[in-house]
């Protein structure tokens, strides 16, 4: 669905490449997902890829499209979610996707259902001007879904979110992945990313440094652990030990031996744990 | 194609409608046209006003203020100078046996007939006395205030079309829902005429119900209409470019105004400079327009004129 090689770009005034020589490729119903840290160009290859931004530098096909020779049919079959949202607040929320589905050539879903998708169906008759970020965020989101797109762009979808509104917009995503929709991912939430994504491309200065599923990368990354609390002499402990080292396995088969174990479970390095092994940098 | 320009118009329009200063820029036109209107002289009035020098036949004054309000002034400068000014009142010079009847152009139509049986049954002359009664007026046919009032509103309401667009493109990005539009399946040629659209058809609306309010007669609507057209072209290429460089209303507006000095400045030179410094505005599209437009008005316009002045 997305084959991406050698990109590169370097904005008007910018001293050097916001991205250098990005490859990778994104198989029809997987759900890729960009991590990395602000600034570390996702939402620069994301523009590329929706058309946002011309291709400078390498080769980019999106939706069978090569993005050299650009084609208005290509947005028929694409959605992008906005990181800011970006809606017409003079506009009621129903307007603003009545407006929106007369834009495309394709069979677009119900405005009407959209937001009653996004739990916005009570308010569809109010301006936009009058809600909240959550709302309009809510809304930008919903429009991006209206053409039906078989590749759908997804730029940090529940960043400033309530937990509440971020969790439903996180189960829309897996009800799109589940019927098979294609989407490119941009965050630097891990536990989002863990959650939705089949692959994870780590992207650092402009460089993609790593693409794995998050299981691989665990594995071949990550340090697995034992936490366990437990009771000896009146008294509760706690420690975490390595499955890996000899001498920790040993002390970990004299508590259970001689302890009494409250809690025991083992724990995984983090995404995020992961990607600073990886990368040396921290996701802010 | 027309399904995507025509969803981009619309939005405009519902969106303009909820804008305070596009709905002024809407409104504004035709309140102005009406103002005129009601200040044009001679509408509704069903007496004479006259005047006359000091000195003429008590008689006379008698009748005549009989059908109306008579104003008595010290010599004939005076009467010409009350003539000429905006409302509606006739002279009458009478020397010997001869009646003259001064008029600007501004009074209401027919109502000269009147003055005129007036004095004949004044006169009450024997058929076989000579009599000549002569009727001249200052060269004026139509009301400076209905003329050029009217043709200045016209060419400046071209100038609120591409106002408006304008206003609608820097709504675009202040809003940032311009990148939305650019990934949805719309050329940018749509999106262009889409918005453009508003630019020539809310002048040529305009147009038409200033016009209409302002009650001129014999007006060649297809004419106006492309000369409306023309500078509508004009004025949307200047809303475009300043709703391009600008990211707010305000500094658009501002930019804006800025365009209006030689708007202004070729329509006023066009009434107030003698006809030899005219060449000096010859590079003002809105120039020509008022020219245009004040033939028109005047019934001095054909269509031979303005296809020589097309090629």
């Amino acid at each position: 669905m997305i084959n991406v090689s050698e990109l590169t770009y370097t904005y008007a005034h910018g001293s050097r490449p916001a991205i250098r020589d990005i490859s990778f490729e994104v198989e029809k119903g997987e759900v890729f997902a960009l991590l990395g840290p602000s600034g570390a160009g996702k939402s620069t290859t994301q523009g590329i890829l929706t058309g946002l931004l011309p291709l400078q530098g390498g080769r980019a096909e999106v939706a069978g499209y090569d993005l050299r020779h650009r084609s208005r049919q290509l947005f028929n079959q694409i959605g992008v979610s906005f990181e800011q949202s970006n809606v017409y607040s003079k506009l009621t929320a129903l307007e603003n996707l009545v407006f929106y589905r007369r834009l495309f050539d394709t069979a677009t879903l119900e405005p009407e259902d959209l937001l009653k998708m996004v739990g916005l169906d009570q308010v569809a008759n109010q301006k936009a001007a009058s809600f909240s970020k959550g709302m309009k965020h809510r809304l930008t989101f919903a429009r991006s879904l209206i053409n039906q797109p078989a590749l759908w762009f997804l730029d940090e979808p529940t960043t400033g979110l309530d937990p509440a509104i971020a969790a439903q917009i996180r189960e829309i995503i897996l009800e799109r992945k589940q019927s098979g929709t294609t989407i490119l991912l941009t965050t630097h939430n891990m536990v989002l990313a863990e959650q939705l994504s089949d692959r994870i491309g780590f992207i650092v200065e402009g460089e993609l440094k790593l693409v794995d599923t998050p299981r691989n990368l665990k594995l071949r990354y990550g340090e697995r652990l034992v936490q366990v609390e437990y009771r000896e002499n009146n008294q509760s402990h706690k420690e975490l030990l390595s499955l890996t080292d000899e001498q920790e396995r040993l002390r970990l088969q004299t508590i259970i031996g001689s302890a009494e174990i409250e809690i025991m479970h083992t724990r995984e390095a983090s995404l995020e744990e992961i990607f600073i092994k990886v990368t040396g940098r921290e996701l802010i | 194609m027309f399904r995507r320009i025509f969803a981009i118009a619309r939005r405009d329009i519902k969106s303009g409608l909820r804008d305070n200063m596009i709905l002024y820029i809407l409104l504004a036109p035709l309140l102005i046209a009406g103002l005129l209107r009601a200040f044009i002289p001679g509408a509704g009035e069903n007496l004479v006003s006259t005047a006359v020098v000091e000195g003429s036949p008590q008689t006379l004054v008698d009748m005549l203020e009989a059908h109306g309000s008579v104003e008595i002034l010290a010599d004939r400068e005076a009467v010409l100078r009350r003539v000429r000014a905006t409302d509606d009142v006739f002279g009458v010079m009478v020397d010997g046996e001869q009646i003259e009847i001064i008029a600007d152009g501004q009074e209401q139509k027919g109502s000269d007939t009147m003055v005129r049986g007036i004095l004949q049954v004044w006169q009450e002359p024997p058929s076989d006395l000579p009599l000549t009664i002569s009727f001249s007026d200052i060269g004026w046919t139509l009301s400076p205030l209905a003329r050029y009032g009217g043709n200045i509103l016209l060419v400046f309401t071209s100038v609120f079309g591409g106002m408006i667009v304008m206003l609608n493109l820097v709504e675009e990005k202040q809003e940032k829902t311009l990148a939305a539009v650019n990934v949805a399946a719309i050329s940018r040629l749509e999106y262009i005429i889409g918005k453009g659209l508003l630019g020539f058809v809310i002048p040529i609306i305009h147009a038409w119900l200033i016009l209409l309010i302002m009650g001129y007669e014999g007006i060649q609507y297809a004419m106006v209409t492309l000369v409306i057209l023309s500078i509508a072209l004009i004025s949307l290429i200047i809303g475009f470019a300043i709703g391009i460089y600008n990211d707010n209303a305000m500094s658009a507006v501002s930019s804006m105004k800025i365009g209006f000095l030689p708007i202004f400045g070729s329509m006023f030179g066009a009434i107030f400079l003698a006809e030899k410094w005219h060449p000096l505005l010859y590079w003002s599209p809105f120039y020509w327009a008022f020219r245009s437009v004040d033939a028109i008005i005047l019934h001095e316009a054909d269509w031979g004129i303005f296809c020589s002045t097309a090629r």
